[in-house]
């Protein structure tokens, strides 16, 4: 029986990063995966979306040509077999890039599903249906989530679908119906409005992206309308049921009916813990069922560790690999504790959003004082340079000592932009300290410079204030 | 009611009664302060708009600007042209330009507007 120092169960952002860092450290590592590595971020999720979110966004840049003086003569189509072929290969190559990591680190992948004997025996039930046992000083879970489902009318893979299925689209609906504006919800409605679909959402909070600062909210909401698809907000979808002529018919709380080609369920994610046989090591689960974790990620059995989004918490691949760095630490000697302080949310809609730290709502409803300092991207040059003037920055400050407590960014390449705040946040920097910086010129990080300064009331490129 | 002309509100938008009903825009001075318009966001037929409050949103290059009702009432029809091409606002904010018709639903509401020449004091 193959021993190993940690064997972990799980290939995905949290798993093997885990299990490269373990092996950094010397340790003896295995790592047991159902699927394919890089799990649901590489496969179903992060990767698949920003591969053809680059396709639809060259698509766009081409349907706008005539604004920067470019003339397409002809026609202009998108192959989507070929847009999903690209996504296919851009997915293999990232696979293939880890499994020849794994390999120069001498890490086991054994392909298979994990489950639990004992604590640190565990059976692998190999594609062909054998078995084989694996014993490990540790071992540590990240087997991840799935799409949760509503069950008044469950995923059908085809009329009723998820995320799983959406990276997976064989040809372009006409017409979609997305239940839920979160992050992944947001990005398949510019994606498939790109694409010529006819988007209509229902989120079940009062904005789109309703988990963002409000003025993040705000910005989506417009944008949305802007390109006509119609958001219905504080709504739930009661009922849905297939018409005659094969359409999907929605029917909402309010009465009102929906009609589309498809319908995604985009609601949220939960944890996966299906098949591991908890209960013969007897952890600790929470009332539905969530493995609970102490903040050096381990469970109330000693030697076993879960991390990402089976332990549930902030439900991102960044979080996971996180996790999975600090629980391999502690699982091969160390005393490490997990940080969820500054934590960096990116959402790949058009305009992107790139927020870290506190809310607006959330500084207040924490006894803050807070100055807010705000700076429209039309206010820069870059922007217009670009001709991409929709977005804001703002910088939500601490008003006794003027620390950073959050920022939220919408616009373009917030994603990238926003890291320069979460490094401000995390070393406790002030308003004051962001604006003293000098950033280049022509940049759109010059938001974060002016947003900065007009907490205080100084931005240079805004006219003054009454 | 009768035609009354155009009357003004000090938020730049104009109000011109049509029988029943009534049109509302926004001034020129306002398309000039604003530049090229980009995108107006206008509430849809059916929703109801308070006078002093934001009926909507109007973005242009320079500016995202909030537009305040000049008076209240029922949304009865929207001018989609000015929406698919808000360049119309900008070439003919009086005319062709406008951007709602209006059911009024309390007319003394008309007393506090400008006239023409009370406005151009105010937007100068």
């Amino acid at each position: 029986m193959p021993k190993y120092d940690v064997a972990i169960i799980g290939g995905g952002p949290g798993g093997y990063v885990a299990a490269i860092r373990g092996a950094q450290l010397g340790g003896r590592i295995c790592v047991i995966e159902k699927g394919e590595l890089g799990g649901t971020c590489l496969n179903w999720g992060c990767i698949p979306t920003k591969a053809l979110i680059a396709s639809t966004s060259v698509l766009r840049y081409i349907n706008e040509a005539k604004r920067y003086g470019i003339n397409i003569k002809g026609d202009v189509e998108a192959d989507f077999p070929a847009i999903m072929e690209r996504k296919n290969k851009v997915v293999a190559t990232l696979v293939n890039g880890i499994k020849t990591v794994f390999k120069s680190y001498d890490i086991d992948l054994i392909k298979g599903t994990g489950s639990f004997l004992a604590p640190h025996r565990l059976k692998v039930t190999l594609p062909d249906g054998s078995t084989q046992e694996i014993e490990a000083e540790k071992v540590l879970i990240a087997t991840g989530s799935v799409p949760a489902v509503i069950p008044a009318f469950p995923i059908d893979g085809k009329k009723i679908i998820s995320s799983d299925e959406a990276v997976n689209l064989k040809e372009v609906p006409k017409s979609i119906l997305i239940i839920g504006a979160g992050a992944i919800g947001c990005e398949f409605a510019f994606i498939l409005h790109e694409l010529g679909c006819q988007v209509t959402m229902v989120e079940m909070l009062a904005h789109a992206v309703p988990l963002e600062d409000i003025d993040t909210s705000k910005t989506m909401d417009r944008e949305l309308k802007k390109r006509k698809i119609k958001l219905y907000c504080s709504q739930k979808v009661q009922k849905v049921k297939e018409d005659a002529d094969g359409m999907m018919l929605a029917t909402l709380e309010s009465g009102e009916e929906i009609k589309a080609e498809k319908v995604l369920v985009s609601i949220g994610r939960v944890f996966n813990v299906k098949g591991l046989d908890l209960e013969n090591i007897k952890v600790a689960q929470g009332r539905r069922g969530d493995i609970l974790v102490n903040d050096r990620l381990e469970t109330n059995v000693p030697g076993v560790y879960a991390i990402g989004d089976v332990i549930g918490g902030i439900m991102l691949a960044h979080v996971a690999s996180k996790e999975g760095i600090v629980a391999v630490e502690n699982a091969l000697g160390g005393n490490k504790r997990i940080d969820y302080r500054v934590v960096p949310a990116t959402i790949f809609s058009n305009p992107e959003i790139g927020s870290v730290g506190l809310k607006e709502r959330e500084a207040r409803k924490q006894g803050y004082d807070i100055r807010i300092g705000m700076f429209p991207y039309r206010a820069l040059g870059k922007s217009h340079a670009m001709g991409e003037i929709v977005g804001q920055a703002k910088i939500i400050a601490d008003a006794k000592t003027d620390k950073i407590l959050g920022v939220h960014i919408v616009g373009a390449h917030a994603t990238d932009l926003v890291h320069e705040a979460a490094i401000a946040i995390q070393h406790g920097l002030t308003a004051q300290q962001l604006g003293d910086t000098i950033h280049s010129h022509p940049t759109l990080s010059e938001a974060l410079m002016e947003a900065a300064h007009d907490v205080h009331q100084i931005a240079i490129d805004m006219p003054k204030k009454n | 009611m009768g035609d009354e002309g155009y009357k003004f509100h000090k938020e730049h938008l104009w109000f011109k009664a049509e029988g029943d009903t009534a049109l509302v825009g926004i001034t020129d001075y306002a398309q000039q302060q604003l530049g090229d318009i980009v995108y107006v966001d206008l509430p849809d037929v059916g929703d109801e708009i308070k006078k002093d409050e934001s009926l909507g949103e109007v973005e242009s290059a320079k500016n995202l600007s909030d537009l305040i009702a000049p008076v209240s009432g029922e949304v009865i029809e929207i001018n989609n042209d000015a929406v698919d091409d808000p360049s119309i606002i900008n070439k003919d904010p009086m005319g062709e330009g406008w951007l709602l018709k209006v059911k009024l639903s309390d007319p003394s509401e008309l007393d506090d507007l400008l006239s023409e020449e009370d406005y151009k004091k105010l937007a100068k």
